[in-house]
């Protein structure tokens, strides 16, 4: 059981999402880095697949009155606990009854995951426990946190072990590794030079369903064309040149032309991205991001 | 006996182009619904998901997932004619036409040379046809809009636009399920629920349903 004393920027029930209804129009969402909520989950003892929270940029203040066990992963927020241990991420972490757990800040990125053994038991909305806050359903109530919300756990799944985890090495570096969209073709030299040659600077407008970006105008040939199913990671030029990384819970379909597309292995650095980062994109080949997209979190037993 | 088939595979010699490495873009044209039916009734264990949008499909591998043989034999699979008869329900939606519920029904009316009566006459003497859902759970494109009555989207979107909002979107009329920005031209409401995610069947229109509307 947790209860909100403060409640984050933006703190939401997220699990792996609802992949396989996009037919109706609604984006798979969940964790804008599975990978790191299952590292969290294992943690705790839970299957991959159990909810946890998804904090971002500013983070809760949350009590657990029976205890309880509990996991971080992802950017690293300035934290502290009520009983004065360490805040460590990647790792178990066993909280005292009445303990108080305080998120503050990312040190560096945007957001993390915590993940509480037995899971959050909200219930399943259209298969999965995530949060979609465009239409406001799923997660708790359809919403992000707020203070007084209590929220409760589930059965745990497995044994308990004390452990450790590493994400995969060199994960958050360089330029977005893109392959070239379907329409990559219809940009001219001076529009593919703007969007591969010169920066650009996260949008405070930013969220779940986009990361805008400012910069050079892409200049295209035609400002719309008809609707294409899109995905995460899928970049669009709007009629104003300024690119939208579609984000987890951006739509299913979208009528700009896409110029590229960020690979799988990267679609996770999305999640830390924050108002005012630079970005810059570089391309790889198909083979190459397939093959990226195969690293794995690591696990240690802790002794 | 053979079964009779279009002869003409889904990914020809120009095959699919790639949306990141896990999306496979591939035109169907005016067969997108029965490719989708096709491609969703072989089971493809690598795809995550398939989307039908506007004349394309988009395969959604699964992660580390390749393109397989299976996923080849389907995409270059002949389409059987039985199977391009997409018959959906036919429903009835009731607007209230113009007035604060379709703030843009004067301009999108004098811009077609019409009287706004003569607009909400021609907008619902028309049978529309789903063709696909998408920019929100459960949002129509509905196909068969006169060309009189189509107007490009809007030039800078709402930041608001109504749950229910019957709209025009270039050859598209639609209806938004959700409140929330929007480009479309609002022409009226519906109290009609579109989507809800408690029900089984969430979305009340699905591709290759019918939809007439009905003035208040």
């Amino acid at each position: 059981m947790i209860e909100v004393l403060r409640a984050g920027l933006c703190d939401l029930v997220m699990d792996v999402g609802r992949p396989g209804r996009r037919m109706l129009g609604v984006p798979a969402g969940g964790a804008a880095d599975p990978a790191a909520l299952a590292a969290a989950n294992r943690l705790v003892g839970n299957d991959a697949a159990a909810a946890g929270l998804e904090i971002a940029l500013s983070g809760p203040r949350l009590q657990f009155p029976q205890g309880g066990v509990a996991a971080l992963t992802g950017a690293r927020f300035a934290a502290r606990r009520s009983s004065g241990a360490p805040v460590a991420w990647n790792e178990t972490l066993v909280l005292a009854a009445g303990e108080v757990l305080s998120l503050d800040r990312p040190e560096s990125g945007c957001r993390c995951w915590l993940a509480l053994r037995g899971g959050l038991a909200v219930p399943s909305v259209m298969g999965s426990r995530s949060t979609f806050l465009p239409s406001g359903f799923g997660g708790h109530g359809g919403r992000a946190l707020q203070a007084g919300d209590v929220l409760h756990c589930g059965v745990p799944a497995n044994e308990m072990k004390l452990l450790r985890v590493s994400p995969p090495a060199g994960e958050a570096e360089g330029d977005l590794r893109v392959v070239a969209g379907p329409q990559a073709g219809q940009f001219d030299d001076v529009g593919l030079a703007a969007f591969f040659g010169t920066p650009y600077r996260v949008d405070a407008a930013s969220d779940r369903r986009g990361v805008r970006l400012a910069g050079t105008p892409v200049s295209h040939r035609r400002a719309e064309l008809p609707s294409q199913g899109v995905l995460p990671g899928s970049v669009q030029i709007p009629p104003d040149g300024q690119p939208i990384i579609l984000g987890w819970d951006g739509p299913v379909t979208g009528g700009y032309p896409v110029i590229a597309g960020v690979i799988t292995a990267d679609v996770p650095r999305l999640a830390q991205l924050k108002p005012g980062d630079a970005v810059r994109f570089v391309t790889i080949e198909v083979e190459a991001a397939c093959e990226l997209a195969a690293a794995q979190w690591t696990f240690k037993e802790l002794a | 006996m053979g079964k009779q088939t279009t002869g003409q595979p889904l990914v020809a010699s120009n095959g699919w182009r790639w949306v990141g490495e896990r999306g496979l873009r591939v035109e169907t044209g005016a067969m997108t619904l029965a490719y989708y039916n096709l491609l969703i009734s072989k089971n493809l264990t690598d795809v995550e998901d398939i989307i039908p949008a506007d004349g394309s499909l988009l395969l959604i591998l699964r992660r580390t997932a390749r393109v397989s043989p299976e996923v080849r034999a389907a995409l270059s699979a002949p389409l059987d004619v039985a199977q391009t008869a997409v018959k959906g329900k036919r429903h009835e939606i009731v607007v209230d036409y113009g007035g604060a519920a379709g703030p843009d029904l004067p301009a999108l009316a004098k811009r077609a040379g019409m009287s706004v009566a003569a607009y909400i006459d021609c907008h619902a003497a028309t049978e529309y046809t789903v063709a696909f859902l998408g920019f929100q759970p459960g949002f129509p494109y509905l196909q068969g809009l006169p060309p009189t009555l189509q107007a490009a989207r809007r030039a800078s979107p709402r930041q608001q636009v109504a749950a229910g909002s019957v709209a025009i979107g270039g050859r598209y009329t639609g209806i938004y399920p959700t409140g929330g920005p929007g480009g479309w031209h609002v022409i009226g409401r519906t109290d009609t629920v579109l989507f809800d995610p408690q029900r089984a069947a969430p979305a009340l229109l699905m591709p290759g349903d019918r939809v007439c509307f009905v003035p208040a």
